[in-house]
């Protein structure tokens, strides 16, 4: 939701005035009639017309000035003597924004839109101009966004190879718990992208947050590397920390050598090697006491797989 | 119940979430501490009751797939708290109830826990 406000606001200060008003504009000399006024904005289904002398603006002309007209007798004038003389144009090099502040400022229906070099008359900015062009505006990113999405999520059966492969990498800094899941977090938003089942990527998250939480809490530094085929995502986190003296204890449910600081984060109950190895298809662990700790997980993502 | 109805019966404030998500009904409920145990055994409830106030909570969220979050017990909440918890479109209020009674109350109201995914 937030997306898509910031979206039309960045829209009404992109968009220039020229990118949504129409090429041709309707517009009377001032010796014509009243009635010929009425006629055209009934049968052009418009609002206001621009007097012209040549290529000279003279005024503005609108349905207004015709309600008027008639209320008071509709005396068929020429439309000089009920236009608004003079009025307030604007450049078609502008943004939108600036159009909808004259609006809010003037309480006029619509300006004469100008090109600020030649003074030429390019067109008629009105408010319903303006939302028709922001929503195919809009409508034009909503179905860019959704191609992306597209390509992202079919991008192995968009291109060819004999094998296909997407690395992703990231760095864990050890005791970072600010930062700590960040990795995850972002992991699992791209695996979204990249089209992967909800279900799996559920699992994928969780043992990766895990795997995660234990580079911060135990190790200086570490890394995640994710490798993303069609048929699996494979995680690799290798860290540079303590290293596991008993890895069969490692993995028992419960057992732990966290600090109570870690288990005031809400980790470091002895779960988190469980959890990994119950969202895992795959799950290796080995580990050199003083130099550091390496976890491989596989979850497979084709079906046919998940058995094998 | 929606998930507005729920900050209500918790008496809680707020703190961030658009309409629209507020407007979502809610009928499973995790809650706890131990952000391990929530993510091994409380699949993917509609509401996380918590004590935790690290961005750790939140993130299990993210990671988890759960929409809201309730601190319970009055933690004092920094901004950036907050804004994290924005950041990741979740729904983030606060209640002055303990665990215990904010559980109570829900569960009171016929909600339960998630069901976890096989």
């Amino acid at each position: 939701m937030d997306v898509d406000f910031a979206k039309t606001r960045e829209l009404l200060f992109q968009l220039k005035l020229s990118d949504i008003i129409r090429g041709e504009v309707i517009t009377m000399t001032p010796d014509q009639r009243m009635s010929e006024l009425r006629d055209i904005l009934r049968d052009r289904r418009i609002s206001g017309v621009p007097v012209m002398d040549g290529a000279k603006l003279l005024g503005m002309v609108s349905i207004e000035d015709v309600i008027r007209w008639l209320s008071e007798g509709g005396d068929d004038c020429p439309v000089a003597e009920r236009m608004t003389p003079s009025p307030k144009t604007i450049f078609a090099d502008q943004p939108l924004i600036n159009a909808i502040k004259l609006f809010d400022q003037l309480g006029y229906g619509r300006f004469p839109v100008l090109d600020r070099d030649s003074g030429k008359l390019k067109g008629i900015i009105t408010k319903g101009r303006i939302i028709e062009g922001m929503l195919r505006k809009l409508e034009k990113a909503l179905r860019e966004e959704e191609l992306r999405q597209y390509r992202a999520s079919h991008i192995f059966e968009d291109i060819a190879a004999d094998y296909k492969e997407i690395y992703l990498t990231y760095d864990v800094v050890g005791k970072d718990f600010e930062r700590a899941g960040t990795a995850s977090t972002q992991m699992k938003r791209n695996l979204k992208r990249l089209g992967i089942r909800p279900d799996i990527l559920h699992r994928l998250a969780i043992a990766s947050y895990e795997a995660e939480m234990n580079v911060v809490i135990y190790a200086d530094r570490g890394a995640m590397e994710y490798r993303i085929t069609p048929e699996e995502v494979s995680l690799r986190i290798q860290d540079q920390g303590p290293g596991i003296e008993d890895l069969e204890m490692a993995v028992k449910p419960g057992y732990s050598t966290a600090a109570d600081w870690v288990r005031e984060l809400g980790f470091g109950a002895g779960m988190g090697l469980q959890n990994i190895k119950k969202c895992a298809d795959r799950m290796d662990l080995s580990s050199i006491p003083g130099e550091g700790t390496t976890l491989k997980i596989r979850i497979f993502t084709r079906k046919n797989n998940e058995t094998n | 119940m929606t998930l507005s109805e729920l900050a209500t019966e918790l008496e809680a404030t707020v703190l961030c979430g658009e309409d629209e998500q507020l407007e979502t009904e809610a009928s499973t409920v995790a809650a706890g501490d131990l952000m391990s145990d929530i993510l091994a055994h409380m699949g993917t409830p509609d509401l996380l009751l918590t004590g935790l106030v690290t961005n750790q909570a939140i993130r299990t969220c993210a990671v988890a797939g759960i929409r809201a979050m309730c601190i319970v017990r009055a933690k004092p909440i920094p901004e950036s708290f907050v804004e994290l918890a924005r950041e990741e479109d979740l729904v983030l209020m606060k209640s002055d109830l303990t665990l215990f009674e904010a559980s109570g109350k829900l569960y009171a109201h016929g909600l339960r826990k998630a069901v976890r995914l096989a």
